[in-house]
């Protein structure tokens, strides 16, 4: 890309929304639901119905409101919203040690049969949709970050040529 | 940009009601013409059958020289405004103006470049980040011009663009499309029933009635040497005035009145004397003077004019109607007599409505 059609690129960015992170983050909440929904709908008797359970839940539904206001933030170039992204990427990461990892080792009665609470399907499954839901956060705020670089840049740019 | 060529063409519905009748008309490269007419005189149609979005039923129609008559609409390489818009609410400005382009999968550095062109020409660069709901009338029509402008298609197509506009808007931007008209020197063919609009923007006016062209020529040949009883009573505002008259020996005789002829005026009536005819007189063409006498039914000053409307009563008789736009500011009332001379008359043959232009 030459320098011509590189501030092309650029100026174009004060009239088209940062549609990329906005989308990535939309796929980060889907693969979060995908992981959510094989917890709960894993047939595992009472071994889920406890404390954490709840804080799980709840953190889901605050992840999802967090990550949808951060698509709202990022498609207006809101550079303060990557870090939002960033912290909830990491947040994901760490997810994968909160209940898979635990429950890939652990097991559980079910009709009197002692049962693995997560066979490795699942397990592959789970951390698949955390590290992609993690992954999209992160490309999210890294793409938004540089945007709002080159937009500022540009903007500043065409301040000096206004002035 | 491009020459346009409209062959013998008619409109005839599936029902057989036919909306246009063989209309011909040849559109120079650069030229605005203003279809114009009253509702229902197949103007739009014109313009739909021009832009594909209706069928030709019968005719040619050539866009420089190619026969595009059954070409679909989206392979004519032409550009339509419509009354109501027509915009995206859910875009900005920008998109709006993009979406063409982006629809044909065009480069977006191409596409931002053509947007601000066209906005800079239009005076949107301002408004692009906006929604169009954020943008007055006559701004958002500006948009749907610039998203005309941006696919530069070789022929524009004005549906009645300024209807939806209050009048002060609606001058403003009839003089942005004759700048942009200006600036671009593109083909151009707008529709309305203003005659205003039609007087001031065009090249040449297509005025048409019932489906047929009554006359094609400049503004100022329609309004000058109108072809017809239509034609004369469709331009000018106020309308001109027709009066019933009979040729006698070097003048005119109405009910109420009498109006001597010059000799060229004599010339052309030659062929009519003793016979009936319709005099038309505008009321720009009216002047105080010791002719014909008139009761004042209402005085409308405008400021540099006043409208002075009244009636011309005989004995045995009805009432004739007359206005005359005097020059200045007129003080008449109600029931006030005035008395008038006509500077300027047009005739008409009382059978055919047709403009009376010389002997025979």
């Amino acid at each position: 890309m030459n320098q011509d059609e590189r501030s092309i690129s650029r100026d174009r960015m004060r009239y088209i929304k940062n549609s990329a992170s906005s989308r990535l983050c939309y796929l980060a909440i889907l693969f979060n639901v995908f992981y959510f929904v094989s917890i709960c709908k894993s047939d595992v008797g009472v071994y889920y119905y406890n404390i954490l359970i709840g804080g799980v839940i709840l953190y889901n539904l605050f992840f999802m409101l967090a990550v949808f206001l951060a698509s709202e933030g990022v498609k207006n170039y809101k550079r303060d919203y990557s870090f939002l992204l960033l912290a909830l990427g990491v947040g994901q990461i760490l997810r994968f040690f909160v209940i898979p990892m635990h429950a890939h080792s652990e097991t559980t009665v079910v009709n009197g049969a002692e049962t693995l609470v997560m066979r490795d399907g699942q397990f592959i499954r789970v951390a698949i949709y955390l590290a992609v839901s993690a992954v999209c956060l992160i490309a999210a705020a890294l793409i938004n970050l540089y945007k709002c670089r080159e937009l500022s840049e540009h903007q500043k740019s065409l301040a000096a040529q206004t002035a | 940009m491009a020459t346009l060529s409209l062959q013998h063409i008619d409109k005839i519905y599936d029902n057989n009601v036919q909306a246009v009748y063989d209309f011909n008309l040849d559109v120079k490269d650069g030229e605005l013409i203003v279809l114009v007419g009253p509702s229902g005189c197949g103007k739009s149609t014109t313009l739909r059958m021009v832009a594909g979005l209706e069928d030709i039923s019968n005719g040619k129609l050539l866009l420089d020289g190619r026969d595009i008559t059954q070409t679909p609409a989206k392979d004519r390489d032409m550009a339509m405004v419509f009354q109501s818009y027509a915009l995206y609410g859910h875009m900005t400005i920008y998109e709006n103006m993009a979406f063409s382009l982006t629809l044909r999968k065009e480069n977006p550095n191409v596409i931002h470049k053509k947007v601000l062109a066209a906005a800079e020409v239009l005076g949107l660069t301002s408004q692009l980040n906006k929604k169009p709901a954020q943008l007055s009338g006559g701004q958002r029509q500006r948009v749907a011009m610039g998203r005309s402008i941006v696919r530069n298609p070789k022929v524009f197509l004005f549906d009645e663009p300024l209807s939806n506009l209050d009048a002060k808007l609606r001058g403003a931007t009839r003089r942005e499309i004759l700048l942009l008209h200006k600036r671009l020197q593109a083909t151009m063919l707008y529709v309305t029933h203003d005659q205003t609009e039609a007087l001031t923007l065009a090249d040449r006016i297509v005025c048409m009635s019932m489906g047929h062209v009554q006359q094609v020529g400049t503004p100022l040949e329609l309004y000058d040497s109108p072809n017809n009883i239509f034609v004369a009573s469709f331009i000018g505002l106020p309308p001109m005035n027709f009066f019933d008259v009979k040729v006698g020996e070097g003048k005119l005789e109405g009910k109420g009145f009498s109006v001597k002829l010059d000799a060229e005026e004599q010339k052309r009536l030659a062929a009519y004397k003793g016979k009936e005819i319709t005099l038309g007189v505008r009321p720009e063409d009216i002047v105080e003077g010791p002719d014909i006498p008139a009761l004042v039914t209402t005085n409308e000053n405008l400021g540099m004019n006043t409208l002075v409307h009244g009636n011309i009563t005989a004995p045995d008789a009805p009432a004739q109607k007359i206005v005359a736009k005097l020059k200045g500011w007129a003080n008449y009332k109600n029931g006030d007599t005035v008395k008038f001379s006509f500077q300027r008359k047009h005739f008409f043959d009382k059978e055919t409505t047709n403009a009376i232009r010389g002997e025979g």
